[in-house]
């Protein structure tokens, strides 16, 4: 299907309708439209394809000690693997992490713009803003774009003057208080390692082992995650970033190669 | 599967909501309170999409206060409930909001009252009623065991045979409920109906 | 000079005064006195008519009495032109409250909300303002009865009795001195029309110059708006010795 755009061009009646010269320049220009026809359907399609799935595992989680967050860092493009290397864990300001799943532009952006918007508050009010309110902050603008094709599943964790604090936040403009969360594609195998192996009153230590593993079992199973699984610990000092290991390498720490037994084994031919 | 429902009794109105928040298959969390206490004497119970739930049940809330504040009278729960239908109709042909509230008050003159609002701004004045679900199974068992001027121990036994006959019959039922009530004395949450306790729950701080 | 300060409503003149609300408060003082007097069960407005012309097809309805809702009732004083651009506003503001909450609306919050215009056209832009003052009389299920009184600058405030309009002054000190807590309705009449007689310029006292209007509730409970005709009014006037029935016998 192609647009004719030739009822606009006014100068061309003026040539005549033979000239050697100007053939192919005075052709009427045209262009082509997109082959898609049903358009609403389209869009619904695309949404789609960047809002559910989320190729990412992120998980964050309240303890005795503070809060730890953790994420891979692999970024797809449908089946292509785009990036190994991506940080999943922005650093909104010293006492406070967010976490990206979704679009990564999405994500950054509003990630920034939140880091503005809580350094204004830091300004204006003399003390650091709450998670709470920080979330709220995210979770109002994410409510104000809902339905245009946002993506974002994010967590806003950090360390206020009240403790600890974890928030969900989506792109629908939902906001979830809660003390353990898990985002993304892989998020349901990594809740299956979390909520096992959770306990309140675990040593950082523990924890940090926990996500870690937690990360590692979810990129093993979901295709869509994986490269390096980074471990941060938001305490009463602030965040810090506590390990960033290869899945791959993780793959043999946690699963040593062992002599299986061997069906069949090779004879060695003699005197040859 | 949301499930929202609620009576009036005699000299009280009790509302109970499932606690969890579901995101495709799975549950964020188990521990969701979807009843919010509007004023001293009212209770909004909300089932719909979460971002719409919280914001249009806040925003209710917010200008429920300022009427409030600028007018030195509270609204009676008839004008609140009546004021949130109109809200939500403006919205409908906008930008609309995918709630359905059920909203419980008390009043000096006219003692306790229960106001069923679905998401296209219908407006009822129930004894009985219930969104999600969980209507299925409650509307009929509070068909079957209401009758006016129940009494609190009677009414919170309907509530429970409601919860336990959606935890057993429903498809993916939540597993936890929050029960709150509203009488003479105020809006107050009642109790916990939890079958999966969340471990992760930070000591309140 | 002070020409500069008192053409624009919005200008402060240096001693910190706004002419322009000032006149307009001048000009009510030439209008028809109106008084209202709270009394237990029910609210009292009367009103003096000025009735210029014999010739004046006297209309049937009230000339200074207006029911604003089911529950409220005024009594102007001031510019009726004014007054019938903020009568209109207020029965608009009292039915979209029934519209957005479905019960009538509480009585203060009409008469803010009507000050509240009043009050922007003391403020905004080279407008003039209202010409008017009001004498509210309601009934809400919050504060039983009320009378309030509001001027052209929309200051507004709840009154046990007041008046408005020509000697105002006179006679709100009379309503001082006579008022008592705990009046009927029946003797808040017979106030109002004894103060009235006694601040009017006109030397007797007839039905055709008066009008007489009355908040109370039935014995039903519902709210009730009621005005006197002129006959029944000139048999109270009679009964309460404000006027002579000599007139009539003649």
């Amino acid at each position: 299907m192609k647009l004719d755009t030739s009822g606009l061009e006014s100068i061309a009646p003026l040539f005549g309708a033979s000239n050697e010269l100007l053939d192919g320049l005075s052709t009427a220009p045209a262009f082509d439209l997109p082959s898609n026809v049903d358009l609403d359907g389209f869009l619904k399609e695309t949404i789609q394809m960047v809002k559910p799935a989320k190729g990412t595992t992120t998980l964050a989680f309240i303890f005795k000690e503070g809060v730890i967050v953790a994420a891979d860092s692999r970024a797809s493009m449908g089946g292509y693997i785009s990036s190994q290397s991506v940080k999943k864990i922005i650093e909104i300001n010293p006492y406070m992490l967010g976490t990206m799943a979704g679009g990564a532009a999405d994500c950054q952006f509003w990630h920034r713009n939140l880091g503005i918007k809580c350094r204004l508050h830091e300004l204006a009010n003399k003390r650091r803003i709450s998670v709470t309110g920080a979330s709220k902050l995210l979770a109002n603008i994410l409510y104000s774009y809902r339905g245009m094709g946002l993506s974002v599943g994010t967590m806003i964790a950090g360390w206020d003057e009240t403790g600890p604090g974890l928030y969900y936040v989506d792109n629908d403009g939902g906001r979830l208080k809660g003390a353990r969360f898990s985002v993304g594609s892989g998020s349901p195998y990594a809740y299956g390692v979390l909520d096992d192996g959770y306990r309140y009153d675990m040593s950082i230590e523990e924890a940090a082992e926990l996500a870690r593993r937690a990360i590692y079992h979810a990129t093993f199973r979901d295709g869509a995650s994986g490269g390096v699984a980074s471990v941060y610990y938001v305490g009463p000092s602030g965040w810090k970033k506590l390990s960033g290991d290869d899945v791959g390498e993780l793959h043999y720490h946690y699963y040593p190669v062992t002599a299986g037994t061997v069906e069949q084994e090779m004879v060695e031919v003699t005197g040859a | 599967m949301e499930c929202v429902f609620g009576l009036v009794g005699n000299g009280f109105a009790v509302v109970a909501a499932d606690t969890s928040a579901v995101h495709s298959i799975l549950v964020h969390k188990s521990n969701e309170d979807k009843i919010m206490a509007l004023d001293s004497h009212k209770l909004i119970a909300a089932s719909g999409e979460s971002g719409d739930r919280v914001q249009f049940t806040e925003y209710i809330q917010k200008n429920v206060a300022l009427y409030q504040f600028r007018n030195g009278i509270p609204l009676t729960t008839a004008a609140a409930a009546n004021f949130t239908r109109g809200e939500l109709a403006t919205a409908l042909r906008k930008n609309p909001y995918f709630v359905n509230i059920l909203l419980a008050g008390y009043d000096k003159e006219t003692g306790p009252s229960l106001y069923y609002i679905d998401y296209i701004s219908t407006l009822h004045k129930v004894d009985k009623g219930a969104f999600g679900y969980g209507s299925f199974f409650s509307l009929s068992l509070m068909d079957r065991h209401y009758h006016s001027g129940m009494s609190l121990e009677e009414a919170i036994d309907l509530v429970d045979k409601c919860i336990l006959e959606i935890r057993s019959r429903l498809v993916m039922a939540p597993p936890n409920f929050v029960i709150k009530i509203v009488d003479k004395d105020g809006a107050r949450h009642f109790a916990w109906r939890e079958s999966i306790k969340d471990d992760s729950v930070v000591p309140s701080a | 000079m002070s020409r500069r300060y008192d053409s624009r409503t919005t200008i402060f003149s240096p001693e910190g005064r706004l002419y322009q609300v000032e006149y307009a408060m001048e000009a009510i003082g030439n209008a028809g006195t109106a008084i209202g007097i709270l009394s237990k069960d029910g609210v009292v407005l009367v009103g003096e008519k000025k009735v210029t012309s014999k010739l004046l097809q006297t209309s049937t309805s009230t000339e200074k009495m207006y029911k604003i809702d089911d529950h409220v009732a005024c009594a102007v004083a001031g510019i009726m032109s004014d007054a019938n651009i903020l009568i209109n506003t207020a029965r608009v503001q009292a039915q979209r409250y029934t519209f957005s909450y479905q019960e009538p609306m509480p009585v203060e919050q009409l008469v803010q909300s009507l000050c509240d215009t009043k009050q922007g056209y003391t403020q905004f832009g080279g407008l003039r303002p209202f010409g008017v003052s009001f004498l509210f009389a309601g009934w809400d299920k919050n504060f039983g009865f009320q009378l309030y009184m509001s001027d052209p600058s929309g200051n507004y405030g709840g009154w046990k009795a007041a008046a408005i309009g020509a000697n105002n002054q006179a006679a709100q000190s009379m309503l001082k001195q006579d008022y008592k807590d705990d009046l009927t309705r029946e003797e808040a009449v017979q106030l109002a029309l004894k103060v009235l007689s006694k601040t009017m310029d006109s030397t007797s006292l007839t039905s055709e110059k008066l009008e007489l209007a009355e908040v109370f509730l039935s014995p039903s409970g519902n709210v009730k708006y009621q005005v006197c005709s002129p006959d029944s009014l000139s048999k109270l006037l009679v009964k309460f010795g404000v006027t002579q029935p000599a007139a009539e016998a003649s």
